[in-house]
């Protein structure tokens, strides 16, 4: 199915759209802002590699990280110091900034920096996240959560339409197989599409293995490449993945997030497998395999 | 058939919108299903932000998505009704009389005929039993 086209940006940064038979959009950046040199460093770095391979790029950081296994990790650098790192992210490099809120309360403060407001996935059916986020009238990156069918993400779709906000991007970071444990069914990404907007494969968190080591997640990084190119050929509109320069000594996410050194081999990949997709698209067509024959 | 089913028009049998299930195109499966129960008529109207109706959705349409579809339950009810809802569907004018209204219901073998407007907005639903009551009242 051809999505519509949401755009992330514009005016003082660079606009990206984001869906239809456009090209595969990257988002990309540390899961937590850790210091401001290191965010900046990070954005200077991932961006090189994205201008190199002329991929369309949206940097992510969170300044809070409220879901952690354990009260002990790292919580984030906080909303306004995070969001003054993120605006000079920004406005230094003319990129537009994706970052996560999780209290309702901080949505209209965050859509103040950034230009696309993420819901994070265990928070996906909170009502009164969902509508903070929509009543900004940026758009929003809505991640499916592990414990959801994609057909019911379809509820989340319309809390936030009910705002008015019609620009949403569904992200796919796993589903849960058991305990300790997440799969990636690529039936996720044509049902949610049915939805009518852009999806999103995030592979750093599909291969996260949730709380597996007691108190923090595990993570399998190995998997990340033949996870990326098995969802760009089955048709996505963004990749989302979390890059590190250290990831072992990460302040969150030690386990699942990328290795900057890989980065430009997985995105090549991504692109060239986005851009066979869309030509398949363009000589065969929209998938048309129906119910009634 | 009588000669006063052939002079009356369904005028008065006619079933105004606000007695039947109407809804807009994204409704959920699963509240189509809830309004067109509640409504004990056994269809669905599918209205668009004009009154335009653009799908009908019956209990025998129903019977057959159930045996034709392999979709898991929870799926099927978070489809939207458009998904499902047939968009040709036989209507009729208020002005019809009521032994063509009849005669329709019967070649079809339906059991609602939708009434509409010049620009296709939603004037009401012929519905079987209404139709039989009035023959036997007349």
């Amino acid at each position: 199915m051809i999505s519509k086209v949401i755009e992330v940006g514009g005016g003082d940064v660079s606009a990206v759209a984001i869906g239809g038979a456009g090209p595969l959009v990257f988002l990309g950046g540390p899961c937590a802002i850790e210091s401001r040199d290191h965010a900046l460093e990070m954005a200077e770095r991932i961006g090189a590699i994205c201008r190199k391979l002329d991929i369309p790029w949206i940097y992510k950081s969170c300044y809070d990280k409220d879901c952690r296994s354990s009260a002990g990790s790292f919580h984030g650098i906080g909303i306004d110091e995070g969001l003054e790192i993120l605006a000079e992210v920004r406005s230094s490099r003319g990129v537009p900034v994706v970052c996560d809120f999780s209290d309702a309360a901080w949505a209209a403060h965050t859509a103040t920096v950034v230009d696309f407001l993420q819901i994070p996935a265990y928070l996906c059916r909170q009502t009164h996240i969902l509508q903070a986020a929509g009543e900004t009238g940026k758009p929003v990156h809505l991640k499916k959560g592990q414990f959801m069918s994609p057909w019911n993400m379809k509820n989340s779709v319309r809390k936030i339409e009910a705002t008015g906000n019609e620009q949403i991007l569904l992200t796919d970071r796993g589903t849960f197989f058991g305990y300790n444990m997440l799969v990636n069914d690529y039936r996720n990404f044509p049902i949610m599409a049915e939805a009518g907007y852009p999806v999103c494969f995030d592979a750093t968190h599909s291969v996260q293995l949730p709380t597996s080591m007691g108190n923090i997640s595990g993570g399998q990084r190995e998997f990340i490449p033949a996870l990326v190119r098995a969802a760009a050929g089955c048709g996505i509109n963004a990749l989302f993945m979390e890059i590190h320069d250290n990831p072992d000594e990460a302040l969150s996410d030690a386990n699942t997030q990328l290795d900057i050194q890989y980065l430009e081999n997985i995105l090549a990949q991504a692109k060239a497998t986005h851009e066979v997709r869309l030509e398949l698209l363009d000589k065969w067509g929209e998938d048309n395999v129906h119910l009634d024959g | 058939m009588s000669t006063s089913t052939a002079e009356r028009t369904i005028e008065d049998i006619l079933l105004a919108p606000e007695a039947i299930p109407v809804m807009p195109p994204k409704t959920l499966m699963k509240e189509a299903l809830e309004m067109m129960t509640a409504s004990r008529l056994g269809l669905a109207c599918v209205l668009d932000g004009d009154g335009r109706l653009v799908g009908l959705f019956t209990d025998g349409d129903l019977r057959r998505l159930l045996l034709r579809s392999q979709k898991p339950l929870s799926a099927l009810f978070s489809d939207d009704i458009i998904d499902h809802a047939r968009t040709n569907f036989t209507s009729v004018d208020r002005n019809t009389c009521l032994e063509d209204a009849l005669s329709l219901l019967q070649e079809r073998e339906i059991f609602d005929l939708p009434v509409l407007d010049a620009d296709g907005k939603l004037e009401g639903v012929i519905h079987l039993h209404p139709a039989l009551k009035a023959i036997l009242d007349a």
